[in-house]
C-alpha cells in the first residue's frame, strides 16, 4: 500500500526558541519522513519536541536549520503566504480540541478550508466525506448538537476536503473515551487507505499505536532509534 | 442556515455575517453605539438646517432693502429732497421710497386707544403687502393700517381714522409679518399728512435681491460719506443676513462636532468589541490560518464584521434620525416635509457614511492583528 516516495521529508532540522531562560533548543537535528498511505505516530514525553516537530511537518513553523521537503518541493524558505498555499492544497489538520466553528453546520465546517476558493464547489465532496465517516444524517447539525466523537469525525472530514497528501493529527483521541477513539481511529485509517494520504500523528495514547504503521520516539529533541 | 447565492461568492462576508450572529448581545450593543452616534450627527445637523431655513424665511422680506437716514454729520435733521434726488440718480433698477415718520394715538368711539407709528409715504405698494384692501402705487388720500391694530380697534375698510385733525378713510390692512421687518402697529398715510415735517426720516431703497442691496448700500456710502464724515446713514440688512448665516454655519459645525464625538465614542466601542472578539476567537482564527485560509481573507472577514456593524447601525440610525428630523422640522418650521430638502436630508448620507467609515477604521487594527497572528501561537493560546 505504502509508496516508496516520501511525501514529507525533513532533514537535520534544528529549532531554537528565544525564551525567558535564554535560548531553548526544541529540536536538535531531526530527520523524519512519511510516505503516501502510511501512518506514522510520534511519541515522547512532554517537552520532547513532538509538537514542535508536528508544526514543522505542518508548515506552521519554520526550522532554524535544516530543510523541509513537501511532495518533492523544498519549502524551507517559503514565505508565510506560500506556506499558507501549501497548507491549503496539500495538508489537512485534526486537532485534539476539534476546533470546529460553532456557528457553522457540520457540512459547512467540512468545506471551510475550500470556502475561499470560489472556483470550485466542494459541497458534494463535503457531504460525501461526512457520509463516509458515518455522519450522513448529521450534515446540518451544528457542533454543539454533536458528540465528541462525531465532532472529531467532522474534523477528519474537514482535513480531507482538499484532497491533501498529508494529514496531521495532534492528539486526535485526546478528548475521547476508548470506544469513541476506536471508531475515530478506524475511520481515520480507512480514509488513509482510500485516499492514499500519509498520516502523521502525535499522541500519548497507547491505543493509537495499534493502528499505526510506524512509531517514531522523540526524546529531548532527538529521534531515538 | 439559508444560503444566499450572492453571499456564497464572498465567503469572508458570509462567514462574517454568521460570526455576528454568535454573540447577539455584543453585536446589539456595538450596533446601538453606532445608532446613537448616527442619530446624534444627523439630528443635530438637521436641527441646524431647520434653524437656518427658518431664519432665512424670517429675514427674507428684509434682505433686499437698504434703509437710508440722516447721518451724524449732516446739517439737516432728515434726508432732504435734494438728497433723495441724488439717491435716485445713483441707484438704478431699484425703487426709492422716501418716508416721513411720526407717532400718534388712535382712539375709537367706544374708547379703545392704541399707540401707532405713523408713516408718510407715497409708494405704499413697494413697502407694504395688504391682507385686505389695496396698497396703492401712489397714496394720495386714505390710509393703511396694520391688520392686527385694526382688529384690536374694531375698524373695517372704509372706516375713518383721524390724524392731526384730518380724517382718512381706511383703504387697506397691512399684513402682519412674522419676521423682524417693520411691523407692529403702523398707520400709513399720504406724505401730505406729515407736511409740517420738512425732511424725510428714512429713504428705503428696495432692490432686486440681497446682493443688489449690498451693492447699492456700498454705492451710497461712497457717494455721500467719507471716512470722517457721515452725511447719510446707510443700513443694509443683507449684511445682517450674511452675519446671521455665518453664525448659523458656525453653530451647525459645533452641533455636528458634538454629534461626531458620539460617533468617535461608538467607534472606540467597536474597536474594543472587535478586539475582544478576535482575542476570544484567537484559536479559531489560528485553525483557519492552519487549514490554509490566507491572511488577507482573515483580514477581510473581520473588516466585514466591523462594516456590518456600521451598516446596520447606520441604517437603523438613519431611519430613527429621519423620524427625529420630521419632529424637529415640525416644531422649528411648522412643515415636517421640509426635512426632505437636500439641506437636511444630506445629513442622513453623512451620518450613514461616517458610521460605515468609522466602523471599518475601528476594525482595521483588530483585523490586522488577527490576520498576522502566527498560527502556531494562535493555536497554542
Amino acid at each position: 500500500m505504502a509508496q516508496t516516495v516520501n511525501v514529507i521529508e525533513i532533514e537535520n532540522v534544528v529549532k531554537r526558541y528565544e525564551s525567558g531562560q535564554g535560548v531553548v533548543e526544541a529540536l536538535k537535528g531531526v530527520d523524519f519522513h512519511a510516505r503516501h498511505g502510511e501512518m506514522v505516530t510520534i511519541i515522547g514525553p512532554s517537552g520532547s519536541g513532538k509538537s514542535t516537530l508536528l508544526n514543522m511537518i505542518g508548515l506552521l513553523d519554520t526550522p532554524t536549520e535544516g530543510t523541509v521537503h513537501l511532495d518533492g518541493t523544498d519549502v524551507t524558505d517559503f514565505t508565510e503566504d506560500e506556506l499558507t498555499e501549501e497548507r491549503r492544497s496539500k495538508l489537512g489538520f485534526v486537532f485534539q480540541a476539534f476546533h470546529l466553528l460553532p456557528m457553522l453546520t457540520a457540512v459547512e465546517n467540512v468545506e471551510l478550508p475550500s470556502r475561499w476558493d470560489t472556483s470550485v464547489d466542494r459541497r458534494d465532496r463535503a457531504v460525501d466525506l461526512l457520509e463516509r465517516v458515518g455522519l450522513g444524517d448529521r450534515t446540518t447539525h451544528t457542533p454543539e448538537e454533536l458528540s465528541g466523537g462525531q465532532r472529531q469525525r467532522v474534523a477528519i472530514a474537514r482535513a480531507l476536503i482538499n484532497e491533501p497528501d498529508v494529514v496531521l493529527a495532534d492528539e486526535p483521541t485526546g478528548n475521547l473515551d476508548q470506544d469513541t477513539s476506536d471508531t475515530v481511529l478506524t475511520e481515520l485509517t480507512r480514509l488513509k487507505d482510500d485516499e492514499g494520504v500519509a498520516i502523521v500523528a502525535v499522541t500519548h495514547d497507547e491505543q493509537l499505536l495499534e493502528y499505526t504503521d510506524r512509531v517514531v520516539e522523540l526524546i529531548d529533541g532527538r529521534i531515538q532509534s | 442556515m439559508t444560503r444566499l447565492g450572492l453571499l456564497r461568492r464572498f465567503p469572508s462576508v458570509e462567514i462574517a455575517w454568521q460570526n455576528l450572529g454568535r454573540n447577539r448581545a455584543r453585536t446589539g450593543l456595538a450596533t446601538l453605539g453606532v445608532i446613537i452616534g448616527v442619530v446624534a450627527i444627523v439630528s443635530l445637523g438637521m436641527a441646524g438646517a431647520a434653524i437656518q431655513q427658518q431664519a432665512n424665511t424670517n429675514l427674507g422680506s428684509l434682505t433686499n432693502e437698504v434703509s437710508v437716514s440722516s447721518g451724524a454729520d449732516s446739517d439737516e435733521d432728515g434726508v432732504t429732497d435734494g438728497q433723495v434726488d441724488d439717491i435716485r440718480s445713483v441707484v438704478v433698477d431699484a425703487d426709492v421710497v422716501p418716508q416721513k415718520s411720526n407717532a400718534t394715538t388712535l382712539s375709537t368711539r367706544s374708547g379703545e386707544r392704541t399707540r401707532v407709528t405713523v408713516s408718510g409715504v407715497t409708494r405704499a405698494d413697494v413697502l407694504y403687502e395688504t391682507s385686505a384692501g389695496v396698497a396703492p402705487e401712489r397714496l394720495r388720500s386714505g390710509a393703511l393700517l396694520s391688520a392686527d391694530t385694526a382688529a384690536e380697534l374694531g375698524l373695517e375698510l372704509g372706516d375713518p381714522v383721524e390724524y392731526d385733525g384730518t380724517l382718512y378713510r381706511l383703504r387697506g390692512f397691512i399684513e402682519s409679518d412674522e419676521g423682524f421687518g417693520p411691523g407692529g402697529d403702523e398707520l400709513v398715510l399720504p406724505l401730505s399728512a406729515l407736511s409740517e415735517q420738512e425732511h424725510y426720516d428714512t429713504v428705503t431703497v428696495v432692490a432686486e435681491d440681497g446682493n443688489a442691496a449690498t451693492d447699492i448700500a456700498d454705492t451710497l456710502e461712497a457717494e455721500f460719506n467719507d471716512e470722517d464724515e457721515e452725511i447719510l446713514s446707510v443700513t443694509s440688512f443683507a449684511g445682517t443676513q450674511e452675519d446671521i448665516n455665518s453664525f448659523l454655519g458656525t453653530l451647525n459645525l459645533a452641533l455636528l462636532g458634538i454629534g461626531l464625538i458620539s460617533l468617535v465614542v461608538a467607534s472606540v466601542a467597536i474597536l474594543n468589541i472587535m478586539l475582544m472578539s478576535t482575542i476570544e476567537r484567537r484559536g479559531e482564527i489560528g485553525v483557519l490560518r492552519a487549514v490554509g485560509i490566507r491572511r488577507g481573507e482573515v483580514l477581510r472577514m473581520i473588516l466585514a464584521e466591523a462594516a456590518f456593524l456600521g451598516i446596520i447601525g447606520g441604517l437603523v440610525g438613519s431611519v430613527l434620525s429621519l423620524g427625529a428630523g420630521l419632529v424637529l422640522f415640525d416644531v422649528l418650521t411648522g412643515d415636517p416635509m421640509l426635512v426632505f430638502g437636500w439641506e437636511s436630508v444630506r445629513y442622513l448620507f453623512y451620518g450613514f457614511g461616517f458610521a460605515v467609515f468609522a466602523s471599518v477604521v475601528s476594525g482595521l487594527y483588530p483585523a490586522w492583528k488577527a490576520a498576522n497572528d502566527p498560527p502556531v501561537e494562535a493555536l497554542r493560546g
